[in-house]
């Protein structure tokens, strides 16, 4: 018999679309499906958490779509249908858009027993937070209905008990008629911009006056272009917009302040696709996600985009004749940006989103399907711990990226999780190849039981392929983890256990599809060691 | 129950470590396992033809005339000298794939019309061109003149060996025995049943193992296989063929 080959992949290099079949033979470590998993900083492909409700599952405006999510204090600000909400735990909603707020601030009493400030026409919502000398800082709220002036919010008092705070809310006049889409807070200003009046003209308050638009420091500039979106990033602000992208400098400097070009010929798809990620700002352009720094380093030609391998997806995306809602969010602690995606009309099943990971590589890529989140956040509270909710069309709030399954509406549902790799050709793609036997490199994070696919010669239907695997691995106990239970935990199993199941079949070449459909534990896929024997050229 | 053609395909691919064929897919199948298939035949027919007197090939159980043991009873004609050994057969593909041609039987025993004394022996089987020598011409002269014929006491083999005649020609009507093997049938659908006993079927699949590593280029593994095989026809052989006490014999009594 011939003598057994080893052949061993590390995954690696995230999901790619772009490259043919031919080309992945050289790069087996990428993944040529990659779904609900996600690039691990460790090494590997992770199954993403799920998600739960947040509290009881109360939602702030019954059934009115989540419009935006802001994490604010120790709790989280959502606008739902004409309104603004606050809540600390998600069991009670706080109705925030109040009006005739007392300039020295209201108490809790007083404050619930405003009438109402309607947010008109209310639409995705964009926040900034001036952190000033306040406890959580000072919230400004603008949304793309552009029906309703920007509106200020603030909190004081460290009681954890709400009703002993006291509340600042009011409308800011930008101007009487202009009703701005974007909100930003740059080195001392609220800018604005985006007004459905005004589109190609930004607005900035005084100077640490930002509830002012006429004091010391204002002023406006009118640009070529729509504005679509805002950020400040080190000391300049940039202005994205549809076809062109510029940055603000010397906002305090009232004879130097200058509008820049950075390119004339990239704009940006959507200003929610906007994230200050790893030292860059990220965003989604017309042909892929760029970063803002490599922009401006580069030129206004020739940019270097960061997501070619999954250039198809974007493409299906930009060609749709579908209107797709975007929303993103990084996960600092993954070093994640995630975008989400769907149409107004999307099932929460069919919904989707795309992570990046930056990785030593660079960035690397993977889906998301079954979380429907036209609004994401996340941030640090005020006790500095990094928290992430999305709202969902339901009117529902989550804690995003935790647990081991979704939760629409409360109702546990499996997360399918998918993984395939390229076709292997261990070298030689002329040559017969029978599989002995893999072993799956794994970290378990609990009890799982994926299910491992091998198909022959690109799933070809002239070979019988064999039947489905099951991967059985124990969740590891490791000493002093919180999750480690004596009587419970397996002591014994190993952290990372390389799991063997004997393979059938040969082919010329072969992939491996791992995927799970359950609500069990995540776990990363290391990688994978093949033994093969070379069967022939037949 | 015997071995069928799926379960046969299945062990070969099993140790081949290949994914197995089911009831549902098997007549559909490609690639290697097309390949196993078309092995198991191929080694059914390698084995019939390495031993066609194999027991298991023989065309129907002996005995049943009793008490001759002949499988095969073929009705003489007067004047008659040539008969088809398969009555029926269109050609020499679906003749019967071999003839024991040293145990004929003639007799008159349970032809319509006779009575004691019957006759009853056996054939001595001469070679064609023994009879065409010595016989041919005083039969035929017969034949074509007086017609007196004779009572057969030698068998022969036509030239396409489809037929047996008999020397001299039949004066009469009697009952030739004898015993035939058949081809071995092409197994086709997954639940064909392979001729040999379960305990031999290792043989077949030392064949098939033998194909299918010289189809993977492995030419040591199908040395090993066909070792396998040789060993397995030799035990095969020897348990069913020649199992009886060993003796010699002085067969002069016939001259």
């Amino acid at each position: 018999m011939a003598a057994s080959q080893p052949f061993s992949v590390a995954l690696q290099g995230g999901l790619d679309k772009a490259s043919n079949a031919l080309e992945l033979l050289k790069t087996p470590g990428k993944a040529t499906t990659l779904t609900n998993f996600e690039v691990s900083t460790k090494g590997g492909y992770r199954r993403i958490n799920g998600y739960s409700q947040f509290g009881n599952g109360t939602r702030p405006n019954s059934s009115n779509d989540i419009l935006g999510l802001k994490v604010y204090a120790d709790g989280v600000v959502a606008c739902s249908g004409t309104n603004i909400y606050f809540s600390q735990t998600g069991n009670s909603w706080l109705q925030i858009n109040k009006a005739s707020v007392s300039g020295s601030g209201d108490n809790h009493t007083a404050f619930t027993g405003r009438s109402a400030s309607a947010r008109t026409s209310q639409s995705k919502a964009h926040f900034a937070i001036f952190e000033g000398d306040t406890e959580y800082g000072e919230l400004i709220i603008t949304d793309e209905g552009s029906g309703a002036k920007p509106f200020y919010f603030k909190m004081t008092g460290t009681d954890s008990d709400i009703t002993n705070r006291t509340f600042f809310a009011k409308e800011i006049t930008v101007s009487g008629t202009h009703f701005p889409k974007f909100c930003v807070i740059h080195d001392k200003h609220l800018v604005v911009a985006g007004a459905a009046t005004a589109k190609n003209t930004i607005f900035y308050s005084g100077t640490s006056d930002i509830d002012d638009f006429t004091s010391s420091g204002s002023g406006s500039i009118v640009l070529d272009d729509q504005v679509v979106g805002l950020k400040s990033f080190r000391d300049e602000l940039f202005i994205f917009c549809r076809n062109s992208i510029y940055k603000l400098q010397n906002i305090n400097n009232a004879s130097t302040i200058a509008i820049v070009p950075v390119t004339k010929n990239v704009g940006c798809v959507d200003g929610k696709t906007i994230q200050e990620f790893a030292g860059d700002l990220i965003f989604l352009a017309p042909d892929g996600f760029r970063t803002v720094a490599g922009t401006a380093r580069i030129g206004d030609v020739e940019l270097g985009t960061i997501s070619k391998s999954i250039q198809p997806i974007l493409n299906s995306i930009f060609d749709s004749t579908i209107v797709q809602e975007y929303s993103s969010v990084v996960i600092r602690d993954k070093s994640q940006y995630r975008m989400y995606y769907s149409s107004s009309t999307a099932s929460t099943a069919s919904s989707k989103g795309i992570i990046g990971t930056l990785t030593s590589r660079g960035f690397e890529w993977s889906e998301i399907e079954g979380i429907q989140a036209p609004a994401v956040t996340s941030g640090f509270n005020a006790s500095d711990i990094e928290k992430a909710f999305h709202g969902d069309r339901d009117g529902y709030v989550y804690n995003h990226d935790t647990g081991n399954s979704f939760n629409p509406a409360g109702s546990e549902t499996n997360i399918h999780a998918r993984y395939q790799s390229p076709d292997f050709d261990y070298g030689d793609f002329g040559t017969l190849k029978t599989l002995d036997h893999v072993k799956v490199s794994l970290f378990p994070e609990g009890t799982i039981e994926p299910k491992l696919k091998v198909r022959f010669d690109y799933d070809s239907a002239d070979r019988p392929q064999p039947a489905d695997l099951t991967i059985n691995a124990q969740a590891p106990s490791i000493f002093g983890d919180s999750g480690t239970l004596f009587g419970t935990s397996i002591f014994g199993a190993p952290e990372q256990p390389l799991v063997r199941n004997t393979l059938i079949g040969s082919g010329h070449s072969n992939f491996f599809n791992i995927f799970s459909n359950d609500v069990k534990a995540p776990y990363t896929i290391n990688g994978l060691y093949i033994n093969y024997r070379p069967s022939g050229r037949q | 129950m015997a071995t069928t053609y799926l379960t046969l395909a299945n062990e070969a691919l099993r140790e081949l470590n290949e994914v197995t064929l089911t009831a549902s897919n098997f007549s559909s199948a490609v690639g290697i396992q097309a390949f196993v298939k078309e092995a198991t035949n191929r080694a059914l027919n390698d084995i019939a033809n390495q031993e066609p007197q194999l027991p298991f090939f023989a065309v129907a159980a002996s005995g049943g005339t009793d008490p001759f043991y002949g499988n095969v009873t073929v009705e003489t004609v007067a004047g008659t000298r040539w008969y088809l050994l398969k009555a029926g057969s269109s050609s020499i593909t679906t003749d019967y794939a071999s003839i024991d041609w040293d145990d004929f039987y003639i007799t008159t025993i349970g032809v319509s019309g006779e009575s004691a004394p019957f006759v009853s022996r056996g054939l001595k089987f001469m070679s064609l061109s023994d009879w065409r020598r010595y016989r041919r011409d005083r039969e035929n002269a017969d034949d074509a003149d007086t017609q007196n014929h004779g009572e057969p006491r030698y068998i022969i083999r036509s030239p396409d060996h489809r037929k047996f005649g008999l020397s001299p020609i039949p004066d009469k009507a009697y009952n030739v025995h004898f015993y035939a093997y058949a081809k071995p049938t092409e197994l086709s659908a997954y639940d064909d049943a392979i001729a040999l006993p379960d305990q031999y079927a290792s043989v077949v699949l030392a064949r098939i193992r033998y194909y299918v590593h010289q189809f993977k280029e492995n030419i040591q593994q199908a040395a090993f296989a066909l070792d396998d095989y040789k060993k397995g026809m030799r035990n095969m052989k020897s348990n069913l063929i020649n199992p009886q006490p060993k003796n010699m014999t002085d067969d002069r009594i016939y001259f």
